[in-house]
């Protein structure tokens, strides 16, 4: 590879990008234009907004206690008891306090030109009589109810049941009644004043004064008619709520006044507020749930347009060839363009959100008033900390670029390359809906993981600008991970552009009739790649279908029995979920399942090896997990008590290393170092299938604590049968590497009673594990051993 | 010099198992001659072709271009190959001078030469009047020509045609194979592939008549007229192919 082709290669591709005028207006024109323009849109939004008023129907209003709630005719609640001024506009009020002022109506034929505001009014008194008409019918059916219901309550054995359910029915009826009614009518919320409401106030207030003891009169409620699943009505009836809960609080202090208490008293507590956030703070707040996810969103739009362009739209005008006959290498030529929709991709990405800063703090600058002055001028993100937000866009741009890259070269029309945005979008789009979440933050987990670990670290930058010392720490395995994986992802964007059927892919039609007649029919001796694949899909979708029938039958275990379930559960896993899939795919799709399976007999050596290897490296594979178990999120309790059931030795010993020993040594070894390692190999690179089939291994193990381990131990396994040619050293290593496992549980119990076991084991806060010295045997040992496996010939297939 | 010995190509296709787009071909092209691949559309010509471009990689058999594999040395190979058909486009937002000064640097050649070159093959092809236009702006016969230049640009002593003249006019198509015909003249090894006779008769030193991958037949024009007692070549072609699918019949038959 040269740096002279791919910097020609670059260049063209850059100059070629500005002269297509779509590029230019997505990558530089819309941004530049978009923000403005949504600015000016949300101004414009902001004052044309006002809202709609809502109808509130009070019955009784007569009935009112003091403070007056409503103005002098009964068609506000006055502005004292909102908070907000004005407020008491959004609420039209309907009440029959109103009912004694009639306007006197017009006398006939006064004159020919009816002024229209008293027509108007005409109109708005009938409207208003109908919605009071309205509200009384609902009353009334109300009451009714009451009546029906307390009939009931109070009806003993001796009635007959059909009354009962005759009355049962009635209160049907009528509840379906007031539904449909309120429903119909405008009312978004009807308050029912009781009569005689103020006065029953007034003595409870009197009472209280004189400390009489409460007598037996009838407590008297108002009742608020809201249907909460209307959104209207839901408004409404948190406006009512607020101005009610006030002037509640007015009458509230006037009965304390009268009875000499405290106006405090309904508050002990009483605490004080003091709120430290400052008005950069709160801006902070914003930014670093904004920066990051359109930064996301941007580096990945950025990268995707100009991809397929560079990849299908290569094809699609019929350059490709013209390109692939040039003396430049294929990786050359993919890097080139990787490098091209790098720079795009970070070019709309950093774009974009100067635009949108720039915008944003314009638009807060201009609105004085509001709540979103509260978030103040300070408002854009300090110097070093969009540094950082450069620094991170390359990471995020190179995995989009190298990813959307690989996409758009498999796709033969850009139409094609269009439709793999989707499912990149989604899950790019899901990992940072769950990054915004203001409970998630960076963990060493989380900070390996593909978008998530970039993501995080900016906001925990923007969030925090004085905390980034401890932040800092982050960087480098944030860094590292993530161009790792655009390295992979470029690496498999250029396998993509050196095999033939993907540069000349054809446009065939599909039918699956015809497939599934050619996968039988053409059976070749190993599985292919996508076999392999397939597999793995298909293991993991039936072990997450199978989660919630598996957790339905620990929960209904018999008590004391769980732990058989659980192993009898495990091993149907097992069989079911892991080896059968395998075992029907290798022996349906290759003509040659021996060979699939690696069922040989090997060589005594790695009989041997896969006899004393896990013995040798068990104290090493203790440390390991026992060292990094901080690494990860901790298990959920339940999790935990999932786990300590199987060890609680109700089972017998035999039982638990048939479970967790010999079941998943010849399972999984079946399904991971049979089938799937052999589709992998078929590329004809052995290491590099050992190491995926490896990590596939792991990621089958879904709990995290298990995942880096089992990936290691996966990949240990796939070089024993990659230099074996036979599957048996692996399961045997397998076995031995779970029933020491297995054995491990128990060395707390076995300290107690061995001497032996006391000598070579330590336990501290990390838990039990090995004595220094037996890990550095086991080193010692291990190392040169695995060493003189790879130097072994690689086995036929 | 191009030397292909017992070349076989084959795919996997869902209807109809294993599908060999090349059987079996074997042939060699010496310098200055021009040797012509006669054969319907769909025989397996471009095929041939893009192995001997090192775009697709044979299934058996040993191709050697200026003496080096294509399977072991294809960087090499492409170096010394100019390749032109009707898939290799050129692009619309380049004009014609930096198409084929970006193509000439991708070949290596250095700066000096390259602008030497540029200007002589522009003045040779008469193609000074598209240097500054965009390849979308141009015309069919006009992209025909840039083409060429990138072809020859690097002065390979293999050239490669794939039907290039197809979806020309009379014009055009007589141009470029003038163009072609004095190219053999210094001294280089050109295959010419197309389904039209004419072009055949007219250009080709030798000739092999290819049908579904396999060679039926191969020779200067007097040899095939001799040996298969056809001097018109139209006639000896069909024969040649009317013989092929008996043959074949013949043995599903027997099958």
């Amino acid at each position: 590879m040269t740096w002279r082709n791919i910097q020609l290669i670059f260049s063209r591709e850059v100059a070629d990008q500005m002269r297509d005028r779509r590029t230019l207006f997505m990558v530089v024109v819309l941004p530049l234009l978009l923000y403005p323009a949504l600015g000016i849109g949300m101004m414009q939004m902001t004052l044309l907004f006002s809202e709609q008023s809502r109808t509130v129907v009070i019955l009784g209003a007569n009935d009112l206690p003091a403070p007056p709630l409503l103005n002098q005719d009964g068609t506000r609640i006055i502005d004292q008891w909102f908070v907000n001024e004005g407020d008491s506009l959004t609420l039209n009020v309907v009440s029959d306090l109103a009912v004694d002022q009639t306007p006197i109506p017009n006398p006939e034929g006064t004159s020919k030109e009816v002024p229209a505001e008293s027509s108007a009014e005409q109109d708005n008194f009938d409207e208003r009589e109908t919605t009071l008409q309205v509200a009384r019918d609902i009353r009334l059916r109300l009451e009714e109810l009451k009546r029906l219901k307390e009939e009931i309550a109070q009806a003993d054995e001796s009635e007959k049941p059909d009354v009962i359910a005759m009355k049962q029915g009635q209160i049907e009826a009528l509840t379906e009644q007031v539904s449909t009614l309120f429903a119909r009518s405008d009312i978004q919320v009807l308050i029912l004043i009781p009569e005689g409401f103020d006065e029953y106030i007034r003595a409870e207030n009197e009472r209280l004064a004189s400390r009489e003891s409460e007598d037996e009169r009838t407590r008297m409620r108002p009742i608020f008619i809201r249907n909460s699943a209307n959104e209207k009505s839901l408004i409404a009836y948190g406006r009512v709520r607020e101005a009610l809960d006030n002037w509640e609080q007015a009458i509230l202090s006037e009965r304390l006044q009268m009875a000499n208490l405290p106006t405090d008293l309904t508050r002990p507590v009483n605490e004080e507020l003091v709120d430290l956030a400052k008005g950069e703070e709160l801006a902070a707040n914003v930014w670093s749930k904004l920066f990051p996810a359109m930064l996301v969103v941007m580096a990945m739009t950025g990268a995707f347009y100009p991809a397929v362009d560079l990849g299908a739209g290569e094809k699609e005008r019929g350059t490709m060839e013209t390109l692939l006959i040039c003396p430049a290498l294929r990786s050359e030529i993919v890097i080139g363009k990787f490098l091209t929709v790098l720079l795009f991709s970070l070019v709309t990405a950093l774009l974009n959100l100067i635009s949108m800063g720039m915008t944003g703090l314009h638009v807060l600058n201009t609105a004085s008033s509001g709540q979103l002055s509260a978030l103040g001028d300070s408002a854009i993100p300090g110097f070093e900390v969009l540094i950082w937000v450069g620094i991170l866009a390359i990471p995020l741009a190179a995995l989009f670029a190298s990813l959307s890259l690989a996409f758009a070269l498999f796709a033969k029309s850009t139409k094609e390359g269009q439709y793999y945005l989707t499912p990149l979008l989604t899950v790019t789009m899901g990992l940072t809906v769950f990054c915004l979440s203001p409970a998630v933050e960076l963990t060493p987990f989380y900070s390996l993981i593909p978008v998530m670990g970039p993501a995080l670290l900016l906001k925990g930058m923007l969030l925090d600008p004085n905390g980034q010392m401890q932040l800092m720490w982050y960087v480098v395995p944030v860094l590292l991970s993530s161009f790792m994986y655009s390295g992979l992802a470029l690496m498999w964007a250029i396998d993509q552009f050196q095999r033939e059927e993907v540069l000349f892919r054809e446009a065939e039609r599909f039918d699956m009739r015809l497939w599934l007649k050619h996968l039988l029919r053409d059976k070749e001796r190993l599985p292919s790649f996508s076999e392999s694949i397939f597999c793995f899909v298909l293991i993991m979708l039936l072990q997450f279908a199978m989660l919630k029938t598996f957790g339905n039958a620990l929960q209904n275990a018999p008590a004391g029995q769980e732990s058989w379930t659980m192993m009898r559960l495990l091993v149907i896993q097992q069989l079911a979920i892991i080896a059968c899939p395998a075992l029907f795919m290798g022996i349906l799709l290759t003509s040659s399942p021996l060979s699939t399976f690696q069922l040989r007999i090997p060589h005594w050596k790695y009989l041997a090896l896969g006899l004393f290897l896990p013995i040798i490296m068990h104290p090493l594979v203790v440390e390991l997990a026992v060292r990094l178990a901080w690494f990860f999120p901790s298990l959920p309790e339940h999790a935990k008590a999932a786990l300590a059931t199987m060890a609680d030795g109700s089972v017998p010993w035999y039982w638990v290393v048939l479970t967790f020993a010999v079941t998943p040594a010849i399972c999984e070894e079946l399904a991971f170092r049979g089938f799937i390692l052999a589709g992998f190999r078929k590329t004809g690179r052995h290491y590099l299938a050992i190491i995926f089939s490896g990590l596939l291994f792991g990621i089958m193990h879904m709990i995290p604590q298990q995942v880096f381990n089992a990936a290691l131990l996966g990949m240990l396994l796939g070089l024993l049968v990659v230099k074996s040619g036979s599957i048996f050293p692996a399961m045997l290593f397998h076995f031995g590497n779970n029933a020491l496992g297995v054995l491990h549980g128990n060395l707390e119990s076995m300290r107690q009673t061995s001497a032996l076991t006391k000598t070579l084991t330590v336990s501290d806060e990390f838990g039990v594990h090995y004595a220094l010295w037996l890990i550095a045997i086991a080193v010692g040992l291990a190392i040169p051993m695995i060493v003189y496996l790879s130097r072994q010939k690689t086995a036929r297939m | 010099m191009i030397s292909v010995e017992h070349l076989s190509k084959h795919f996997e296709d869902l209807k109809r198992g294993r599908v060999y787009a090349l059987k079996d071909v074997s042939f060699e092209v010496q310098p200055g001659e021009i040797f012509g691949l006669l054969g319907p559309n769909g025989a397996g010509k471009t095929t041939a072709l893009r192995i001997l471009s090192t775009v697709l990689k044979p299934s058996e058999g040993e191709v050697i271009v200026s003496g080096f594999n294509v399977v072991t040395h294809p960087t090499e190979v492409r170096q010394n190959i100019g390749f032109m058909s009707g898939n290799t486009g050129i692009y619309d937002r380049m004009t014609g001078w930096e198409l084929v000064e970006y193509f000439g640097r991708l070949y290596g050649l250095p700066e000096d030469l390259l602008q030497h070159r540029l200007h002589e093959v522009f003045e040779t092809l008469q193609m000074n009047d598209v240097r500054d236009v965009l390849g979308s702006k141009m015309s069919t016969g006009m992209k025909q020509k840039v083409s060429i230049a990138r072809t020859i640009i690097h002065d390979p002593p293999v050239l490669i045609f794939d039907e290039p003249t197809s979806g020309l006019d009379v014009l055009v198509a007589r141009a470029l194979l003038e163009a072609i015909n004095s190219l053999r003249t210094q001294g280089k090894s050109i295959i010419f592939s197309t389904h039209i006779m004419r072009e055949v008769e007219k250009l080709c030193d030798r000739i092999a008549i290819i049908h579904k991958g396999q060679i039926l037949a191969m020779g200067t024009r007097e040899e095939l007229a001799e040996e298969h007692q056809q001097p018109d070549m139209e006639e000896l072609f069909f024969d040649l192919i009317k013989e092929f699918e008996a043959e074949q019949k013949a043995i599903a038959a027997e099958s």
